[in-house]
């Protein structure tokens, strides 16, 4: 349990306040390149609790303030022609990359962009795709660094052939064995963690000791402030920003990166906007309709009832905690540890820029940050007293096997 | 829904109807007094009157699984008997004892004259109101 005051603190985001002070220190997904309609475009984007819009300018793109009114929606997305950018009001660089319009909202010159995979990775083997979530940034991105949550609000009671599982989160075979993941996650509920902190936030390592002496071995990353880095299937990781639109909405932007073959971004769109719809990219299953939740599903195929994708697993859980969670009720236990630590890390990052230290946050420096590679982040089974060269032989093997540069 | 009364407590008020609870998953959300609850029948027949959302992190027991005489929280699988004493938490090390700490608000509730009836009074709740004990 915290205060209300400290949940204050580092769960709002607008403009002076102190944890808007950290997020306006990275570059932050601010649209896809997947929402242009034309050359000359002008995109509602809100982000970071600022009403602003993409224009062009020369050859690249800026976003400029756009005029708003207070009752305007969180995700609000006026027609194009009804878009009036506010003479000299604040306009930020916007970069691309793959896919992705980054945006900086600081002052003073952006940091370097670090070297991770789904920057590095050749276009084709990058796929980018959003969607709204109804909460706050924070506990979004919680939920992504608490590995044990997958045991339970991802469980199918019934396996699926994983020749089946592209473009899906949990439904390959773990590791090299036949074992689908859907199974080991349930056979395996109550995993050991280990937390350490990175040059680039949190290397979260959670390993579930199975029958005949072997471990499953899985490495997630958090991303400071607001990603996490996580795999997906043996051929493809997430990076996965979760990004204040204002303090009681975020768009989840990911970049799916697949090592060996190109990315089949055609069937991974199509699979995505089947459940969201456009402009705004809200989910189709939602609070309004109670996820489609389904008591007979939830008795005998999901955990949930909510069907098979997990993107809704997560987004009923998180927007399920109120819009902002209220973190003065919580019970955290070990499992929470890398939650705890990520909290720990965005306090020392506050007061870093409350004592002018902005230098003491990650991935600031210019010249280090673009030699920050990877991270690694896989599923590996190994003998439980060699766990930690099973992890990094199988991601290496991975990447040998790799048309582009993905060495670590 | 129901929303009842918003008064002090004096009485048993009617948190929902009988045939509410006649459906094969009986799991429904209540306001009363401020609170935010959860009423569900467990596998005994029992009704329970607890905290909606988990004292975890705050996941939505509305939508909990109706298993093991409980209520199970779809995020990490806590058990809440309807008590709202939680009995289990299978994602914490096995040795962990810190569900025992653990316990949800919880009120008594009574099935009466086709309603169920809630105390959220302090101290032993009164009778039943009259109308209520007729039908029964």
């Amino acid at each position: 349990m915290i205060s209300q005051k400290l949940n204050d603190q580092i769960t709002r985001i607008g403009p002076d306040t102190p944890a808007g002070a950290v997020h306006r220190m990275y570059w932050q997904p601010a649209a896809l390149v997947d929402e242009l309609t034309d050359d000359e475009p002008r995109l509602p984007v809100n982000l970071l609790g600022e009403r602003l819009v993409l224009l062009r300018q020369g050859e690249g793109y800026i976003l400029a303030t756009r005029q708003s009114t207070p009752d305007e929606p969180p995700a609000h997305h006026p027609a194009r022609d009804d878009i009036r950018v506010v003479e000299g009001g604040p306009v930020y660089p916007v970069v691309e990359k793959k896919g992705v319009f980054f945006a900086y909202l600081g002052t003073g010159e952006p940091p370097a962009f670090p070297n991770f995979d789904c920057f590095r990775a050749p276009d084709s083997h990058v796929f980018a795709f959003k969607g709204l979530w109804e909460c706050n940034w924070l506990q979004a991105l919680e939920i992504g660094i608490d590995p044990s949550h997958a045991s339970f609000l991802h469980r199918f009671l019934e396996d699926e052939d994983p020749a089946d599982s592209y473009g899906k989160q949990f439904r390959d075979k773990a590791a090299h064995t036949d074992m689908p993941m859907t199974q080991l996650l349930r056979e395996y509920p109550r995993p050991d963690l280990e937390v350490e902190e990175t040059d680039y936030g949190l290397k979260i390592t959670a390993l579930r000791h199975m029958a005949h002496d072997l471990t499953h071995v899985r490495v997630t990353n958090q991303i400071f402030p607001s990603a996490i880095c996580i795999p997906m299937s043996r051929e493809m990781i997430i990076t996965q920003w979760h990004v204040p639109v204002d303090d009681e909405t975020c768009y989840w932007f990911t970049m799916f990166t697949s090592f060996r073959q190109p990315v089949n971004k055609e069937l991974m769109r199509a699979q995505r906007l089947k459940e969201h719809r456009l402009p705004d990219y809200a989910p189709l299953k939602n609070r309004t309709n109670a996820y489609h939740f389904d008591p007979d599903e939830q008795e005998t195929q999901t955990y949930t009832g909510m069907g098979p994708d997990i993107n809704v697993h997560d987004q009923w859980a998180v927007e399920g905690l109120g819009a902002i969670q209220d973190r003065t009720r919580e019970h955290l236990g070990r499992g929470d540890a890398a939650i705890v630590r990520y909290r720990l890390m965005l306090r020392r990052a506050i007061k870093a820029l409350e004592t002018g230290q902005p230098e003491k946050l990650p991935m600031q420096d210019r010249a280090l940050t673009p030699q920050i590679i990877g991270p690694l982040s896989n599923d590996a089974i190994g003998d439980t007293g060699n766990w930690v060269a099973a992890s990094k032989q199988m991601d290496t093997e991975r990447r040998a096997g790799c048309p582009w540069d993905a060495t670590v | 829904m129901s929303h009842a009364a918003d008064l002090a407590p004096t009485d048993w008020v009617v948190v929902a109807q009988a045939q509410d609870m006649a459906v094969k998953r009986p799991v429904v959300p209540v306001e009363a007094f401020g609170q935010r609850l959860v009423l569900f029948r467990d596998n005994d027949g029992e009704l329970g009157l607890i905290g909606r959302h988990c004292p975890h992190r705050g996941a939505d027991l509305c939508f909990g699984r109706r298993e093991d005489n409980g209520l199970r929280c779809p995020f990490h699988g806590w058990h809440f008997d309807r008590t709202g004493q939680c009995t289990e938490q299978p994602a914490e090390p096995a040795d962990s004892t810190m569900f025992k700490t653990i316990r949800l608000p919880s009120f008594p509730v009574i099935e009466a004259g086709g309603a169920i009836y809630a105390w959220f009074g302090d101290g032993a709740p009164p009778p039943l109101p009259a109308t209520a004990a007729s039908d029964a």
